[in-house]
């Protein structure tokens, strides 16, 4: 077996597809590398300015007493860029970076709005005029061009040897049948592996020399895993070429067979199939949102006037109303953001379910799950919004009942503590990755992506243990 | 020659790979087909309820100064063929006296799926782009070197024909082949088209298609020509099939994702779009320093713009500013639904007022456009024009541009409608001046008689005329055809010298 192994790799090493592979994939990630290492810098910088403009902003209000910090809210909470990013940036750049806590709504003469949590909706790309390409991440790199040299390595590997006779001649000897196979998939494996190893380890490289970014013990630990995730995707692609190379006579037959599943699984499966599920599934267009909302506010508004004269001014009755009105608005609002939010991730969970029949958006996901950006990290940071802002209305729940002054009523000035807040004690946003969570929703995943490797190997077994010489 | 051609064309309409690719293109083609159409109906709907609202709003609205005219950008049905920007950029933008309006202030409308668009969208053209390269190159690796190991090419060679004939014999029946499943996957799709209800082609835009057909035919033959270059070089299929496998991985999937991430630094704008936003927030200075003159010149004592006036309604003050897009907006008004009896008198002061602001706006908001509109281009359109022309070094960026431009969705061809915008704007304001509406009442006050809407002109746009969409595309095409003809030479040279 190691002797087949070895004669495969012997050949492979010397052929023409070894080197261009080799040249494709340094060259590529050397460019991951370099580009990653242009904007990472620049990406983190920005984001410590952002948290500090944050920090400042929720001191610039607690220094205003109580009802300002509860009004305003902590403004604008921003994602922390994950320094894996070069691995899978590509459905990044359409995610917002950022949660709004806390904007400006409707004022009256005596009452504001209190800040809710809303999630921009508006695509981060709308006003870019320049062409659209992908980026080149890891993702990429493995998901379409690695798969395609894998291809290119064993699309001949049954039938090109049938052609030439050699095969007849290598079975003739007393060599089961399988211990060829798996001889000819180790020399393919090793051979796709080298130049692909080589070119990881440029790019990490390059990237862990750099003094900007810094790659802890844990990092490493997800491109061991990533790493591995890319060597079983090219195991599939392996056993799938050496599975139709074994069922098809010639191999330029065969490699037309292999490409033509490679353009329709890869290239277009992924993204037809999101979109036929995107679509079948759309929610409302925008207008229909502000409407309602719009419309929730004028009930609410009209209600509140209808009642206005009930408490006259300055009484305790006329607060109670006022902060009734107030917090209630607010909670309304809130619930119909977090109704448009829950939508819209239900559309791509149903999108990516159907997309999953793709083995490219498989690898994909547990790329970037492991990478720790993406749709399921985007997820992991609205979580994280969403237990910070119950903190931040506890805090301030909290900081009012210490008050013995105050008349515990929310959403009024006066109703509120008057006691000067320590911004030290104001609860600030951290943004966390957290690796077991990851595991979790990449387990059923990977799981998919192992029982395709073993159906198309035992596949490629089957055919082979069948071919006639 | 005649026979040199039966003979390719026999040899290739019965093989494998010919069957393949009439089944994946017409595949393809027909399945995306389905969902563009589907998408293209959702997003005319959703223009449609768009212009409607938008209409009813203004309408709803009692006076000038508080009405919103919005107008509508209507998706483009050849969008099916070729995406481009109609997709992504902004479709509706407000109209306004106080601020020219440009495709960087458009907002979009729609289907609010956000998170959907980390899903990759493609379109017809984005098939042809690997396909029928792919389907190109597989038809060609084997054209020379097979023949070459076989030996065919020797005997045909003992014959008296000359050796153009046969390179010529062979290019064109492999086109022949090719054209079968580009031809046929795009009937399908124009019969799916003009199936639905909702999609009316005119001639212009059969035309327009005839174009995209035309940059397809192109487009194959450079890869075909590539791949027969590769077969006349190497001589050996096997080598050849590598070669050209590698060549396709590399114009197609690599370079144009490649090319544009590693020169990013080219542009960095940031110091530009300082200075000129620091230059407009200068011109709206000056704005305010006149109208605080004006505001203490002016008979009533104070600077406020009620005039002392009682009313029931609004006073507003909306101004964005986004030194990232050079976005300065600006307006003001009010909307009074009754006023006082006693203030009446004071009433002809507001008028005043609002007869010396508004013509004041318009005249800084285009003073602003001016020095805004160069640097727009010098920080948007520089840039994504570089990218563009980058990527032309690829045929695949070729063909992208050219049918961009025969469909309409290119850069050029959505600015025009912010120009028809822009224009309308100017009409707006013309027939606003024609009606002395700025120093009426109605501009912002309803106690006597709302303002009247009815009259006002519609925007129209009509997507550029096919010669402006031809004129655009043309140099794309041509260097796409100079391609052809230079590959062709290079491997009639080589084919002439090849020893057999």
């Amino acid at each position: 077996m190691w002797h087949i192994a070895k004669r495969e790799l012997s050949d492979n090493l010397n052929s023409l597809r070894f080197a261009l592979a080799t040249v494709l994939l340094l060259g590529l990630m050397l460019t991951n590398a370099v580009v990653h290492l242009r904007e990472h810098p620049e990406r983190v910088q920005q984001y410590r300015e952002r948290v500090s403009g944050h920090q400042n902003h929720i001191a610039a209000h607690a220094s205003n007493g109580l009802y300002d910090l509860a009004q305003e809210g902590p403004g604008y909470l921003y994602k922390k860029p994950s320094n894996l990013r070069f691995c899978a940036e590509g459905s990044e750049t359409f995610m917002s970076d950022r949660a709004q806590a806390g904007y400006h709504r409707w004022s009256t003469d005596t009452l504001k709005s209190f800040w809710i949590l809303a999630y921009p909706s508006a695509t981060p790309n709308r006003d870019n005029v320049r062409p659209e390409v992908t980026k080149v991440d890891w993702g990429f790199i493995i998901g379409y061009v690695l798969s395609l040299v894998a291809l290119l390595f064993t699309f001949d590997s049954i039938s090109g040897e049938r052609e030439r006779g050699t095969l007849r001649l290598t079975l003739s000897n007393a060599i089961p049948r399988h211990t060829v196979l798996i001889g000819k998939f180790l020399g393919a494996f090793i051979s796709v592996s080298i130049p692909f190893i080589l070119g990881v380890l440029v790019n990490l490289l390059v990237i862990s020399t750099s003094s900007d970014v810094h790659l802890d013990a844990e990092a490493w630990g997800r491109l061991g895993i990533i790493f591995f995730i890319a060597v079983l995707y090219t195991c599939l692609f392996l056993a799938l070429g050496m599975l139709v190379s074994a069922r098809v006579q010639r191999s330029a037959v065969s490699l037309v067979v292999l490409l033509l599943v490679w353009v329709v699984f890869v290239v277009f499966m992924p993204s037809t199939l999101a979109s036929i599920a995107g679509r079948s599934t759309s929610s409302g267009p925008t207008y229909d949102f502000s409407e309602r909302s719009w419309k929730l506010h004028e009930e609410l508004s009209s209600d509140y006037y209808a009642n206005y004269d009930e408490g006259p001014e300055g009484s305790t009755k006329r607060i109670e109303i006022d902060g009734a009105y107030v917090t209630k608005d607010a909670e309304q609002q809130e619930q119909l953001h977090e109704e448009r939010l829950n939508r819209r991730i239900a559309e791509v969970h149903r999108a990516r379910a159907i997309t999953r029949l793709s083995p490219v958006t498989i690898v994909q996901n547990l790329i970037e799950s492991f990478a720790g950006t993406g749709f399921e990290r985007h997820l992991q940071f609205l979580e994280n919004v969403k237990t910070y802002a119950r903190e931040f209305r506890t805090f301030i729940v909290d900081t009012d009942n210490a008050d013995p002054e105050s008349l515990h009523i929310f959403g009024v000035r006066t109703g509120m503590s008057q006691e000067p807040v320590s911004p030290e004690a104001v609860p600030k946003f951290e943004d966390t990755l957290n690796l077991s969570k990851d595991f979790n929703t990449a387990a059923t995943e990977l799981l998919l992506l192992t029982l395709f490797v073993l159906v198309l190997l035992s596949g490629a077994y089957l055919a082979f243990v069948r071919v006639e010489v | 020659m005649l026979t040199l051609i039966r003979r390719e064309l026999l040899d290739n309409l019965m093989t494998f790979r010919f069957a393949a690719a009439v089944f994946i293109t017409m595949l393809l083609v027909v399945a995306n087909t389905v969902v563009l159409i589907r998408n293209y109906e959702q997003r005319l709907e959703s223009y449609n309820t768009a212009v409607k609202t938008h209409q009813q709003k203004v309408r709803g609205t009692k006076t000038y100064s508080a009405g919103d005219v919005v107008v509508d950008r209507a998706p483009n049905p050849l969008s099916i063929f070729n995406v481009g920007l109609d997709k992504r950029l902004g479709n509706q933008v407000a109209i306004h006296h106080g601020f020219v309006p440009t495709l960087w202030d458009a907002e979009t409308h729609g289907s609010d799926t956000t998170f959907l668009n980390i899903f990759f969208a493609i379109d017809i053209v984005f098939v042809f782009e690997v396909v029928l390269s792919l389907m190109a190159l597989l038809f060609a690796y084997d054209a020379i070197a097979g023949e070459h190991e076989s030996g065919t090419l020797r005997l045909l060679l003992t014959h008296p024909v000359r050796r153009s004939h046969i390179l010529l014999s062979k290019y064109m029946s492999a086109m022949v082949c090719l054209l079968i499943p580009l031809l046929m996957s795009l009937s399908l799709a124009i019969i799916l088209l003009t199936g639905t209800g909702s999609i009316f082609l005119k001639t212009a835009d059969f035309l327009r298609i005839g174009g995209i057909v035309f940059s397809s035919v192109a487009y194959m033959s450079v890869f075909y020509l590539i791949g027969l270059l590769i077969s006349a070089v190497v001589r050996r299929t096997g080598t050849a099939l590598m070669v050209s496998m590698f060549v396709w991985g590399f114009l197609v999937l690599v370079y144009p994702n490649v090319i544009l991430a590693a020169l990013e630094p080219l542009h960095d704008s940031e110091p530009r779009a300082k200075s000129v936003f620091s230059q407009i927030q200068q011109m709206w200075e000056e704005f305010d320093t006149e109208h605080k003159a004006f505001l203490i010149n002016d008979p009533v004592p104070g600077e406020s713009t009620s005039f002392g006036i009682g009313w029931v309604g609004y006073n507003f003050k909306r101004f964005r500013e986004d030194s990232r897009t050079l976005r300065y907006y600006y307006k003001a008004g009010a909307h009074f639904d009754e006023i006082d009896e006693r203030s009446q008198p004071k009433v002809p002061y507001a008028q005043n007022y609002y007869r010396f602001l508004v013509p004041l706006t318009i005249s800084t908001a285009e003073r602003t456009w001016l020095v805004r509109n160069q640097g727009l281009k010098d920080i948007f359109v520089q840039p994504a024009k570089i990218d563009r022309t980058l990527l032309k070094l690829s045929p695949v960026g070729i063909y992208d541009a050219a049918t961009q431009a025969w469909a309409g969705t290119d850069l050029l061809s959505i600015q025009d409608f912010f120009d028809a915008a822009r224009q309308y704007r100017q009409t707006v304001i013309d027939y606003f001046y024609d009606k002395e509406v700025f120093e009426s009442r109605q501009w912002f006050s309803a106690d006597k008689g709302a303002a009247d809407w009815r009259t006002l002109p519609q925007f129209s746009f009509q997507r550029s005329d096919i010669k402006i969409n031809a004129k655009r595309a043309l140099p794309d095409l041509f260097l796409l055809l100079i391609t052809n003809v230079v590959l062709f030479i290079i491997i009639f040279l080589i084919f002439i010298k090849n020893e057999v």
